[in-house]
């Protein structure tokens, strides 16, 4: 299951950032999330790396840790979508359409005339729909 | 790609690669080296790493090559061992205790990422982590396992000192005492034996020793044998230039003395003896040993019929593998001596041999799960590999496989996995592959905390030194590292790395990060007691909206705390918390514009400015009197600087804004301000204007401030910041000097204890420079600076007992009241009000009257009551008499009529101007700016409706309509006036009194009005002014006669003509309009005892009320209505007059058509609707006529052709003129008897327009109306 979603601007600032956990495991969520900026700068950096896709806003598995997988997803507009899950084996293509949906909701969410951009994401529309993606995620990639 | 050896992984390798020496020592030999403070190997080692020793070595091939590079290790005896793992960690944490004391150092900032980037890995690394990683990997040295660390020699000394030394030297090759690696068979007991003999020369001549030296000789052998003289130094004074045995890290003064009995010469026999030792003696000996095991693996394990021999015996031993990687290869199985070849080659730099042989036992190794073992050969091809500088791949595959291996198959291999990732890592970093080895790092981190804080410490500065820097990963293992320090209570590292974090996320959104890490940092410097660092780490962490109430709350406790502990509580601290804008600044001063409230200063300054301007002299009028004073003293001031006055109050806002959801208490927030004397030049001192309030100075400030304090008088403000609430407090600086006046700053108290400044002026070197940009000058600092000058007369006005709530038409007698407190006089009073239809002036004679008895009619004939007062000057602008000066000390009252007009909220701006009498004074004049604000409650409402009298031209029905818009107040009408002269007035039924009037109740009642005629023709004014006789009807049954009220009097009359003034734009006044006054009282409701009343009377006045009614033409029929006539004789002709008036100002044609069709029921149909008041017909007439005809009654309906018929002209046509009458003729045929309603006429009226004035407002200017029903009877006379 994902236990955690972020979205970082194209300063790397904190957009958005939510964990789906129970236990008071933000900071480090925050850390992990912080720390796989490195690994989307170095994908970026390096385009051969990134695979054959030239246009792939997918960036994949950025890196695992000791618990968690992150995986990436870079926007036209360098903004940067992560998720940290816990699941050891997620099918790409689960993954990947997850994060369509992601950026369907959050390509709605700063369309609101009321966002400012490169402000923090307040919606809460945009919470419960996050929530519901994510809650959706966990469902399909458990059955 | 640079040579392996110069890598640090390859000297690294040199160094512990290298072939050991085991030293045996009697007591006597160490106390001959003690004398120079080291040990015998401390004494040799300097001299055993030989840089060009140029040896020629031939190992298996035949080709020879030369050594240059090399290196002895020498071992007591006693250390050839494993270390014990405890001691080990004993010193490690040792170590990093003391390097933990050493990089605590408060006062240099911790070094930015940029900065670190600039320098190179080791110089930024810790010199201890070397320290921590060399003794990592000694915990695992002297293994049986691996050849490397097996005693290639064994060095004997005895000192000339002992007795029988021959016998010594036998002695201390003891079995008994050798290290187990001897004994237990791991390797090869027969090692190569060395013998020295040492000689102290403080003790005595060499003779006896190289009769000694001859004796071992010929004991042990002549090659083996050697001689060292040490401590030729008699006077122990030698200094070495370069002291070999000072190594440059434990630099202490006793170090100093090493060696000191240590002369040129014995440091050069030293030197040659460990040069001989290793060229003549070791090296040669590996040579041949290499050599020999060379032959015996090529002859058990090369060729292929041996490769097929050792597989079918592997296979046969997997049985008994138990007893795994014990004593199953001793020195003289197959594979402890490849091993042993392998090793010694390695040694000896021929790592192709080396290579080779360790691949072959690899996988004998692997063959029979002896794990350690293979681990530790694939450590060593890893390093040959290296060394060979072939095959990155390989090299790197040994390594991991190795590392696997340890911590996979390894039981308790993690001190061997240890070392092999350290090896492993500067493999790495040597190919710049610095994330690959911040991932080896943290392989090793392990399960102990201190040893993977090291190593979380190491991974970090891999990240940062990788290309490009990985920053954030960096932040977050030095985070990491930091909290295992924590653990490991090594609470110094903690804030070392912590504090390194912190500028990676410097600058970044990141707070929740950013929180942790001050936050941490702040609690471990309060636990060292370093409350001052504590506190500046949890100021970065004070402003955190975002976390949640108790973190929030958490972090507001620990700062307070700390604070307190600092006992610096009266310094000024930059405090985030609250927030200040300071563009919610906002400044209240009084220059010669003093304002009477705080109601008063909010209002907008150019509403103020556009109000005054009749009253303020203009520049231009004046110039010759007043400016010429001023301008002198304004030459001399700054400009831009605002003018207060000595003794009158500053008043500044300030917003103060909390972010968090926790209340903060504040308390003695005050201003901070300088007073500087003004020079003659208009400049301020130097060195105020300079000293603004930085981080630095702020002590500085605080300390002017009390310098300051008699000066200047400060306000003290507590207040208590609730959760997201912003505040606006204000403060008040009464300047007690003159001078120049600079508001710097706000100081405060969190919760009485942490002092808070903030600066308003944020930059003062930018506004330093914008000096030279004249246009921007007048900026925000500029505002804060007030010129003060000398104490000016300052007049304070109130208006006594305004009210805040009134209800609509109540008037009420108010006293203005101004005082002058200070010594100079004021004159030359003018007050202007803004809204003369609420609050008017009232004149002298108002004093001290009785309100409201004054406004009472005076039954006789003398009027001494107030007059209508003649305004001078402006119509809003009273001029005070002249006499009125108001000295020191001294007060004025003056009477003010308040009038509610409408309901709504009322905005009163009412300004006062004086002039001071004192002409030194730098301010002529002055203005004191009043405002109130009312709000006014709708409570009577009251309209009229005229209708003329069809019969009576002159005479009026007036409906009056009362509603009581207030919810809970009961009113009593008092009286009803009507204004002008020619006016009459009285009640329809003179007996009727209308009721108390209830809350939400309304109430119609009548009255006739009718209208005077008088022959001179009197206008408005006059009769405004005199009495109106009979205007006045009394409604309240009270019998009293004296309770009638005077219109004409002052109060009332004004407002009248003030209510006229302003009524007049909704209706077009004309001479046949009527003013209505009704008066009338509240009555106090007994259930509301808490409401305070003050004897008060409503007026409600509705001027112009037209007595017209739709049309401006008015008209009357007159004639007979019953006539008997003999129908007989003739059929019946009626006379009937028809009275015309005109009532418009203008001539009006009419025109009279009489019309005998019935097409009048359409007309009639059409003006059905019409407004107003007309007869309706009386049944009772028909029912008279009914039983005479019933063909008449039809008649009646109009269906019928009519029996009656218009004689005379079917159309008359007229002019008339304004306000004139007219009588025509009219004349009707009656054709049979019966009852006719004679209303089948219309008259059409077109009013000519006055030139071109064509105003749609007034009405419509032509109109045809309907006849009135008029009835008329005829009866037959014959008949009756």
């Amino acid at each position: 299951m994902i236990v955690c979603v972020a979205i970082v601007g194209h300063q790397n600032n904190p957009l958005y950032i939510q964990s789906f956990t129970d236990g008071d495991d933000a900071l480090k969520l925050h850390h992990v999330v912080h720390c796989s900026l490195d690994v989307v700068d170095e994908r970026v950096n390096n385009p051969k790396k990134s695979g054959p896709m030239l246009n792939e806003t997918y960036l994949g598995l950025l890196y695992p840790t000791e618990n968690y997988k992150v995986y990436g997803y870079l926007t036209n507009t360098k903004v940067k979508f992560i998720s940290v899950t816990t699941d050891l084996d997620v099918k790409d293509a689960d993954v990947r359409n997850f994060f369509r949906k992601f950026h369907a909701a959050y390509v709605d969410a700063v369309s609101n005339p009321f966002h400012v951009p490169g402000k923090k994401i307040t919606s809460k529309t945009f919470a419960e729909r996050i929530s519901t993606i994510v809650k959706a995620f966990g469902l399909s990639s458990a059955g | 790609m640079t040579d392996p050896a110069s890598t640090p992984l390859g000297r690294m390798l040199m160094d512990e690669i290298s072939p050991v020496v085991m030293v045996l020592t009697t007591p006597l030999v160490e106390a001959a080296c003690q004398k120079n403070g080291l040990s015998f190997i401390e004494m040799l080692s300097p001299f055993c790493a030989f840089s060009n020793i140029d040896v020629p070595v031939r190992t298996a091939s035949d080709q020879p090559y030369r050594l240059q590079k090399f290196k002895l290790r020498l071992f007591y005896a006693s250390d050839i061992r494993q270390p014990d793992s405890q001691v080990a960690r004993e010193r490690l944490l040792e170590v990093i205790t003391q390097a933990g004391e050493e990089s605590l150092d408060l006062h240099t900032d911790a070094p930015q990422t940029d900065d670190l980037l600039s320098r190179s890995e080791y110089e930024v690394m810790p010199s201890w982590f070397k320290f921590f990683n060399k003794e990592l990997i000694r915990v695992v040295s002297f293994s049986d396992h691996e050849a490397f660390d097996h005693p290639v020699a064994c060095l004997l000394v005895v000192s000339t000192k002992d007795e029988r030394p021959i016998n010594r030297f036998v002695d201390l090759y003891n079995p008994d005492h050798l290290p187990s690696l001897l004994n237990d068979g791991a390797m090869d007991p027969k090692i190569l034996k060395l013998y020295l003999l040492v000689h102290d020369n403080q003790d005595d001549g060499p003779e006896n020793t190289t009769k000694l030296l001859f004796e071992m000789k010929s004991t042990f052998g002549v090659n083996v044998s050697q001689l060292l003289c040490i401590n030729s130094s008699q006077d122990g004074l030698v200094e070495h230039l370069q002291n070999p045995w000072i190594s440059p890290k434990s630099y202490t003064s006793s170090t100093l003395r090493l060696g000191h009995f240590l002369n040129k010469d014995d440091v050069n026999e030293i030197r040659d003896l460990t040069q001989e030792l290793a060229s003549k003696h070791i090296i040669p000996y590996m040579e041949e040993k290499v050599r020999v095991l060379n032959q015996q693996v090529s002859a058990t394990r090369k060729g292929f019929r041996n490769q097929i021999k050792n597989l079918w015996w592997r296979k046969g031993k997997e049985d008994s593998l138990d007893a795994s990687n014990g004593p199953m290869y001793t020195f003289s199985s197959n594979e402890s001596q490849i091993r042993v070849l392998g090793d010694y080659a390695f040694m000896l730099r021929d790592y192709e041999l080396a290579l080779s042989n360790y691949r072959l036992i690899s996988t004998d190794y692997k063959l029979d799960k002896a794990w350690k073992r293979y681990a530790a050969v694939q450590e060593m091809m890893g390093a040959a590999y290296f060394m060979l500088n072939h095959s990155w791949k390989e090299s790197e595959h040994c390594m991991e496989n190795a590392f696997n291996t340890y911590l996979k198959n390894v039981p308790a291999g993690h001190q061997n996995a240890t070392r092999c990732g350290l090896w492993w890592v500067e493999m790495l970093k040597t190919r710049d592959q610095f994330k690959e080895a911040a991932g080896v790092y943290f392989l090793i981190a392990g399960e102990e905390s201190l040893h993977s804080a090291v190593m979380l410490e190491q991974a970090s500065y891999c990240y940062l030194y990788s290309k490009p820097p990985m920053l954030r990963k960096y932040g977050f293992h030095l985070v990491l590292s930091g909290n295992q320090y924590k653990k490991s209570d090594q609470i110094k590292h903690a804030i070392r790395t912590y504090r390194r974090a912190v500028s990676v996320f410097k600058g970044t959104t990141w707070s929740y990060i950013k929180d942790h890490v001050h936050f941490h940092i702040g609690q471990w410097y309060a636990f060292l007691g370093l409350y001052d660092a504590a506190v500046i780490h949890m100021l970065e962490v004070l402003m955190c909206s975002h976390q949640s109430k108790t973190t929030q709350e958490l972090f507001f406790k620990n700062f307070l705390n700390f604070f307190q502990k600092t006992g610096k509580a009266c310094e000024l601290l930059k405090l985030p918390l609250p927030i200040i804008d300071a563009s919610s600044l906002k400044v209240v001063f009084e220059d010669h514009r003093t304002y009477a409230s705080s109601a008063a200063v909010s209002v907008t300054e150019s509403l103020w400015r556009s109000f005054e301007e009749e009253v303020i002299p203009s520049l231009s009028t004046a110039r010759t009197n007043w400016l010429e004073v001023q301008s002198k003293f304004t030459s001399k001031r700054p400009k831009e600087s605002n003018i207060c006055v000595v003794g009158e109050i500053i008043e500044v806002g300030v917003e103060f804004k909390n972010p968090l959801q926790i209340s903060i208490p504040l308390t003695g927030i005050s201003l901070i301000c300088e007073l500087s004397e003004r020079s003659d030049d208009g400049q301020t001192d130097a060195n105020i204007t300079g000293g603004m309030l930085n981080d630095q100075d702020s002590k500085l400030a605080a300390d002017r401030l009390l310098n300051s304090s008699a000066s200047v008088v400060l306000s003290d403000v507590d207040c208590v910041l609730e959760g997201g609430s912003t505040t606006m407090v204000k403060l008040i600086v009464t300047p007690r000097e003159e001078g120049i006046l600079k508001i710097v700053g706000v100081k405060w108290k969190i919760s009485g204890s942490v002092s808070g400044c903030y600066n308003f002026v944020a930059n003062p070197m930018k506004n330093k420079t914008a000096t030279r940009t004249r246009k921007h000058k007048h900026s925000f600092s500029d505002n804060l600076k007030f010129a003060v000058i000398k104490s000016l007369p300052k007049l304070e006005g109130m208006i006594h007992s305004i009210p805040e709530r009134v209800y609509a038409g109540e008037l009420r007698y108010l006293t203005l009241e101004l005082s002058n407190k200070s010594e100079v006089a004021v004159k030359n009073l003018k007050m202007k009000i803004s809204h003369p239809r609420f609050l008017n002036f009232g004149s002298a004679e108002h004093f001290d009257i009785n309100y409201p008895a004054c406004l009472q009619k005076i039954t006789g004939s003398k009027r001494s009551g107030p007059m209508p007062m003649q305004r001078e000057g402006s119509d809003s602008v009273f001029l005070f008499p002249n006499d009125n000066v108001i000295r020191k000390g001294s007060s004025l009252s003056w009477p003010l009529w308040f009038h509610a007009a409408v309901p709504g909220s009322v905005s009163l701006y009412i300004v006062l101007y004086y002039e001071i009498e004192d002409i030194e004074c730098s301010m002529k004049y002055r203005t004191l700016r009043m405002f109130h604000n009312m709000e006014v409650l709708p409570a009577i409402d009251v309209s009229f409706q005229l209708s003329p009298q069809p019969s009576t031209p002159q005479k009026f029905l007036v409906r009056m309509d009362v509603t009581n818009q207030t919810s809970s107040e009961d009113f009593q009408m008092d009286q009803l006036s009507s204004l002008g002269n020619q006016w009459e007035i009285s009640m329809i039924d003179p007996l009727f009194h209308p009721p108390l009037l209830m809350s939400g109740q309304a109430f119609s009642c009548f009255f006739m009005l009718k209208q005077r005629h008088e022959k001179s023709g009197d206008s408005e004014e006059i009769s405004s002014l005199h009495s109106p006789i009979g205007g006045d009807v009394k409604l309240s049954t009270k019998d009293d006669d004296d309770s009638l009220f005077d219109v004409s009097l002052s109060p009332l009359s004004d407002f009248h003509n003030c209510e006229r003034l302003y009524q007049e734009k909704q209706s077009e006044g004309g001479s046949h309009t009527v003013d209505f006054i009704l008066i009338s009282h509240q009555v106090h409701n007994k259930n509301n005892p808490g409401v305070s009343h003050s004897p008060c009377f409503l007026s409600n006045h509705a001027c112009h009320c037209s007595i017209l009614g739709s049309s401006p033409i008015s008209w009357v029929i007159d004639g007979p209505h019953e006539i008997f006539h003999d129908f007989s004789a003739s059929f019946c002709e009626v006379s009937l007059k028809m009275t015309l008036y005109n009532s418009s100002k203008t001539v009006a044609s009419i025109r009279i058509n009489t019309m005998d069709s019935s097409h009048l029921g359409d007309s009639g149909s059409v003006f059905s609707n019409q407004e107003g008041w007309y007869n309706v017909p009386l049944e009772s007439a028909i029912k008279v006529t009914s039983d005479v005809r019933g063909t008449i009654l039809k008649s009646l309906l109009w269906e019928s052709a009519h029996p009656t018929i218009w004689s005379a002209s079917s159309s008359t046509k007229l002019q008339l003129g304004p306000g004139s009458m007219a009588e025509i003729p009219l004349q009707v045929c009656v054709f049979c008897p019966g009852t006719y309603d004679l209303s089948n006429y219309a008259v059409q009226w077109n009013l000519q327009p006055l030139g071109a004035q064509q105003n749609p407002e007034s009405g419509p200017s032509s109109g045809t109306c309907p006849g009135y029903p008029y009835y008329l009877t005829v009866i037959s006379s014959s008949s009756g």
